[in-house]
Protein backbone atom coordinates (compact mmCIF):
# COMPACT_ATOMS: atom_id res chain seq x y z
CA UNK A 1 0.00 0.00 0.00
CA UNK A 2 0.92 3.58 -0.87
CA UNK A 3 1.88 5.29 2.28
CA UNK A 4 3.03 8.48 1.01
CA UNK A 5 1.90 11.73 3.41
CA UNK A 6 0.54 15.10 0.88
CA UNK A 7 1.72 18.22 2.52
CA UNK A 8 -1.73 19.38 3.52
CA UNK A 9 -0.90 23.05 4.08
CA UNK A 10 -0.46 23.26 0.34
CA UNK A 11 -3.66 24.65 -0.74
CA UNK A 12 -4.43 22.53 -3.62
CA UNK A 13 -4.37 19.24 -1.34
CA UNK A 14 -5.95 19.76 1.51
CA UNK A 15 -6.99 16.57 3.54
CA UNK A 16 -9.36 14.29 1.14
CA UNK A 17 -8.24 16.11 -2.14
CA UNK A 18 -9.25 19.32 -3.93
CA UNK A 19 -11.98 17.86 -5.79
CA UNK A 20 -13.88 16.30 -2.57
CA UNK A 21 -13.44 19.91 -0.84
CA UNK A 22 -15.13 21.35 -3.99
CA UNK A 23 -17.97 18.79 -3.73
CA UNK A 24 -18.27 19.34 -0.31
CA UNK A 25 -18.48 23.19 -0.53
CA UNK A 26 -21.54 22.59 -3.28
CA UNK A 27 -23.03 19.70 -0.84
CA UNK A 28 -23.05 22.63 1.93
CA UNK A 29 -24.65 25.20 0.10
CA UNK A 30 -27.33 23.16 -1.36
CA UNK A 31 -28.45 21.69 1.98
CA UNK A 32 -27.91 25.11 3.54
CA UNK A 33 -30.43 26.82 0.87
CA UNK A 34 -32.80 23.90 1.69
CA UNK A 35 -32.44 24.79 5.15
CA UNK A 36 -33.13 28.58 4.68
CA UNK A 37 -35.99 27.85 2.69
CA UNK A 38 -37.61 25.55 5.52
CA UNK A 39 -37.06 28.28 8.08
CA UNK A 40 -38.75 30.91 5.35
CA UNK A 41 -41.71 28.99 4.64
CA UNK A 42 -41.51 28.14 8.78
CA UNK A 43 -41.96 31.72 9.25
CA UNK A 44 -45.55 31.53 6.63
CA UNK A 45 -46.82 28.59 8.64
CA UNK A 46 -45.57 28.89 12.11
CA UNK A 47 -48.35 27.04 13.67
CA UNK A 48 -48.32 24.31 10.92
CA UNK A 49 -44.36 23.81 11.51
CA UNK A 50 -44.62 23.86 15.39
CA UNK A 51 -46.94 21.32 15.44
CA UNK A 52 -45.37 19.18 12.82
CA UNK A 53 -42.48 19.35 14.35
CA UNK A 54 -43.88 18.07 17.72
CA UNK A 55 -44.72 14.46 15.74
CA UNK A 56 -40.94 14.46 15.66
CA UNK A 57 -39.06 11.81 17.51
CA UNK A 58 -36.35 14.16 18.50
CA UNK A 59 -34.84 11.67 20.40
CA UNK A 60 -34.33 9.36 17.79
CA UNK A 61 -32.64 12.52 16.28
CA UNK A 62 -30.30 12.91 19.40
CA UNK A 63 -29.30 8.93 19.20
CA UNK A 64 -28.45 9.57 15.66
CA UNK A 65 -26.23 12.21 16.20
CA UNK A 66 -24.45 10.45 18.77
CA UNK A 67 -24.14 7.59 16.12
CA UNK A 68 -23.16 9.69 13.43
CA UNK A 69 -20.33 11.51 15.44
CA UNK A 70 -19.15 8.45 17.27
CA UNK A 71 -18.59 7.21 13.63
CA UNK A 72 -17.00 10.33 12.26
CA UNK A 73 -14.41 9.49 15.56
CA UNK A 74 -13.67 6.02 14.58
CA UNK A 75 -12.88 7.19 10.89
CA UNK A 76 -10.97 9.62 12.32
CA UNK A 77 -9.06 7.32 14.54
CA UNK A 78 -8.69 5.21 11.27
CA UNK A 79 -7.02 7.25 9.28
CA UNK A 80 -4.58 7.95 12.07
CA UNK A 81 -3.79 4.65 12.17
CA UNK A 82 -3.43 3.89 8.81
CA UNK A 83 -0.56 7.38 8.38
CA UNK A 84 1.50 5.04 10.97
CA UNK A 85 0.63 1.98 8.97
CA UNK A 86 -0.89 -0.03 11.67
CA UNK A 87 -3.23 -1.61 9.18
CA UNK A 88 -5.06 -4.13 12.11
CA UNK A 89 -6.06 -1.08 13.98
CA UNK A 90 -6.97 0.57 10.68
CA UNK A 91 -9.36 -2.01 9.53
CA UNK A 92 -10.80 -2.00 13.10
CA UNK A 93 -11.58 1.33 13.40
CA UNK A 94 -13.12 1.41 9.85
CA UNK A 95 -15.81 -1.86 10.61
CA UNK A 96 -16.84 0.38 13.70
CA UNK A 97 -16.99 2.95 11.77
CA UNK A 98 -18.95 1.22 9.33
CA UNK A 99 -21.38 -0.54 11.95
CA UNK A 100 -22.17 3.19 13.04
CA UNK A 101 -23.27 3.98 9.81
CA UNK A 102 -25.12 1.31 9.70
CA UNK A 103 -27.13 1.77 12.72
CA UNK A 104 -27.76 5.13 11.94
CA UNK A 105 -29.53 3.84 8.49
CA UNK A 106 -31.33 1.43 10.53
CA UNK A 107 -32.75 3.87 12.88
CA UNK A 108 -33.42 6.30 10.46
CA UNK A 109 -35.88 3.49 8.77
CA UNK A 110 -37.40 2.97 11.97
CA UNK A 111 -38.27 6.50 11.76
CA UNK A 112 -39.27 6.87 8.70
CA UNK A 113 -41.33 3.37 9.28
CA UNK A 114 -43.71 5.25 12.06
CA UNK A 115 -44.22 8.19 10.01
CA UNK A 116 -45.47 6.53 7.26
CA UNK A 117 -47.50 4.23 9.27
CA UNK A 118 -49.00 7.88 11.13
CA UNK A 119 -49.84 8.85 7.50
CA UNK A 120 -46.74 11.89 7.63
CA UNK A 121 -45.44 11.19 3.89
CA UNK A 122 -44.43 13.43 1.48
CA UNK A 123 -47.40 15.80 0.58
CA UNK A 124 -48.89 15.86 4.34
CA UNK A 125 -47.78 18.86 4.77
CA UNK A 126 -44.91 21.88 3.82
CA UNK A 127 -43.38 20.65 6.86
CA UNK A 128 -43.01 17.52 5.73
CA UNK A 129 -42.25 17.68 2.63
CA UNK A 130 -39.13 19.86 3.75
CA UNK A 131 -38.37 16.92 6.50
CA UNK A 132 -38.71 14.16 4.03
CA UNK A 133 -36.88 15.75 1.07
CA UNK A 134 -33.98 17.07 3.00
CA UNK A 135 -33.35 13.93 5.18
CA UNK A 136 -33.77 11.34 2.63
CA UNK A 137 -31.31 13.35 0.73
CA UNK A 138 -29.26 13.14 3.82
CA UNK A 139 -30.03 9.46 4.13
CA UNK A 140 -28.64 9.00 0.36
CA UNK A 141 -25.42 10.56 1.34
CA UNK A 142 -24.64 8.25 4.04
CA UNK A 143 -25.64 5.25 2.23
CA UNK A 144 -23.03 6.19 -0.59
CA UNK A 145 -20.43 6.74 2.01
CA UNK A 146 -21.35 3.29 3.14
CA UNK A 147 -20.54 2.26 0.05
CA UNK A 148 -17.32 4.22 -0.34
CA UNK A 149 -16.43 3.05 2.87
CA UNK A 150 -16.83 -0.73 2.25
CA UNK A 151 -14.96 -0.27 -1.31
CA UNK A 152 -12.02 0.79 0.75
CA UNK A 153 -12.13 -1.72 3.53
CA UNK A 154 -11.65 -4.46 1.11
CA UNK A 155 -9.13 -1.83 -1.07
CA UNK A 156 -6.80 -1.57 2.11
CA UNK A 157 -7.07 -5.52 3.00
CA UNK A 158 -5.54 -6.45 -0.26
CA UNK A 159 -1.96 -7.16 0.36
CA UNK A 160 -0.73 -5.55 -2.79
CA UNK A 161 -3.41 -2.34 -2.46
CA UNK A 162 -2.95 0.56 -4.57
CA UNK A 163 -5.04 2.09 -2.44
CA UNK A 164 -3.44 5.57 -1.36
CA UNK A 165 -3.74 7.62 2.13
CA UNK A 166 -5.25 9.77 -0.27
CA UNK A 167 -7.92 7.35 -1.78
CA UNK A 168 -8.75 6.68 2.42
CA UNK A 169 -8.88 10.68 3.14
CA UNK A 170 -11.14 11.07 0.38
CA UNK A 171 -13.37 8.51 1.55
CA UNK A 172 -12.77 9.90 5.34
CA UNK A 173 -13.94 13.46 4.36
CA UNK A 174 -17.04 12.17 2.06
CA UNK A 175 -17.73 10.10 5.35
CA UNK A 176 -17.45 13.14 7.51
CA UNK A 177 -19.48 15.74 5.22
CA UNK A 178 -22.30 13.69 6.09
CA UNK A 179 -21.74 14.24 9.88
CA UNK A 180 -21.57 18.16 9.27
CA UNK A 181 -24.55 17.95 7.20
CA UNK A 182 -26.16 16.15 9.88
CA UNK A 183 -25.06 19.00 11.97
CA UNK A 184 -27.23 21.51 10.46
CA UNK A 185 -30.09 19.56 9.86
CA UNK A 186 -30.79 18.15 13.43
CA UNK A 187 -31.21 21.25 15.43
CA UNK A 188 -33.46 23.21 12.44
CA UNK A 189 -35.44 20.28 11.72
CA UNK A 190 -36.07 18.54 15.06
CA UNK A 191 -35.14 20.72 17.87
CA UNK A 192 -35.42 25.20 17.04
CA UNK A 193 -39.37 25.83 17.18
CA UNK B 1 -2.84 13.24 18.41
CA UNK B 2 -5.66 10.92 19.47
CA UNK B 3 -5.96 12.44 22.68
CA UNK B 4 -7.00 15.51 21.35
CA UNK B 5 -9.65 13.72 18.87
CA UNK B 6 -11.16 11.51 21.92
CA UNK B 7 -11.25 14.87 23.89
CA UNK B 8 -13.06 16.59 21.25
CA UNK B 9 -15.96 13.63 20.63
CA UNK B 10 -16.60 13.66 24.42
CA UNK B 11 -17.11 17.57 24.13
CA UNK B 12 -19.30 16.99 20.95
CA UNK B 13 -21.48 14.30 22.41
CA UNK B 14 -21.69 16.84 25.05
CA UNK B 15 -22.97 19.62 23.46
CA UNK B 16 -25.38 17.04 21.70
CA UNK B 17 -27.02 16.21 24.89
CA UNK B 18 -27.02 19.54 25.87
CA UNK B 19 -28.49 20.47 22.84
CA UNK B 20 -31.81 18.20 23.23
CA UNK B 21 -31.85 19.34 26.95
CA UNK B 22 -32.31 22.84 25.61
CA UNK B 23 -34.37 22.28 23.20
CA UNK B 24 -37.12 21.42 25.70
CA UNK B 25 -36.38 24.65 27.90
CA UNK B 26 -38.94 27.61 27.14
CA UNK B 27 -36.41 30.53 26.84
CA UNK B 28 -36.36 33.23 24.14
CA UNK B 29 -32.48 32.60 24.09
CA UNK B 30 -33.14 28.67 23.30
CA UNK B 31 -32.18 28.83 19.59
CA UNK B 32 -29.67 30.89 19.73
CA UNK B 33 -27.97 28.26 21.96
CA UNK B 34 -29.44 25.27 20.16
CA UNK B 35 -27.64 26.85 17.14
CA UNK B 36 -24.81 27.74 18.66
CA UNK B 37 -23.46 24.40 19.77
CA UNK B 38 -24.56 23.30 16.70
CA UNK B 39 -22.08 25.74 15.16
CA UNK B 40 -19.08 24.73 17.93
CA UNK B 41 -20.25 21.33 16.31
CA UNK B 42 -19.93 21.61 13.02
CA UNK B 43 -16.12 23.37 13.82
CA UNK B 44 -15.01 20.59 16.15
CA UNK B 45 -15.70 18.10 13.28
CA UNK B 46 -14.37 20.12 10.40
CA UNK B 47 -10.49 21.23 11.99
CA UNK B 48 -10.59 17.72 14.24
CA UNK B 49 -12.00 14.92 12.22
CA UNK B 50 -11.43 16.26 8.86
CA UNK B 51 -8.23 17.52 9.97
CA UNK B 52 -9.03 20.86 8.45
CA UNK B 53 -6.32 22.37 11.00
CA UNK B 54 -3.81 21.04 8.80
CA UNK B 55 -4.85 22.56 5.74
CA UNK B 56 -4.30 25.65 4.13
CA UNK B 57 -5.50 28.93 5.60
CA UNK B 58 -7.86 29.88 2.52
CA UNK B 59 -9.99 26.27 3.20
CA UNK B 60 -10.48 27.11 6.78
CA UNK B 61 -11.25 30.57 5.81
CA UNK B 62 -14.01 29.39 3.29
CA UNK B 63 -15.88 26.47 5.84
CA UNK B 64 -15.76 29.58 8.45
CA UNK B 65 -17.11 32.00 6.05
CA UNK B 66 -19.94 29.31 4.81
CA UNK B 67 -20.45 28.69 8.52
CA UNK B 68 -21.18 32.39 9.48
CA UNK B 69 -23.01 33.80 6.04
CA UNK B 70 -25.91 30.38 6.95
CA UNK B 71 -25.82 31.09 10.61
CA UNK B 72 -26.20 34.72 9.95
CA UNK B 73 -29.03 34.54 7.68
CA UNK B 74 -30.89 31.76 10.14
CA UNK B 75 -30.70 33.92 13.25
CA UNK B 76 -31.99 36.81 10.87
CA UNK B 77 -34.78 34.59 9.35
CA UNK B 78 -35.98 33.53 12.96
Amino acid sequence: MNTAITDNKNIFYPPGGILLWIIIFIELITFGAGLISMIYYGNQEPDSFHSSRSLLNASIGMANTIILLTSGFFMALSVKELKVNNQKRTKQYLLLTMLLGSMFLVLKLVEYSAKIDSGLVFGYNTFFNFYWMLTIFHFLHVLVGLVILISLYFGIRKEQSKTTIGDFESGAAFWHMCDLIWLLLFPIIYLIN
Amino acid sequence: MKKATTISWVVLILFTIISAILSGVETSYMAIMILGLAVLKFIGVAFEFMELKKAHWVWQLSLLSFLAIFTAIVLAMM
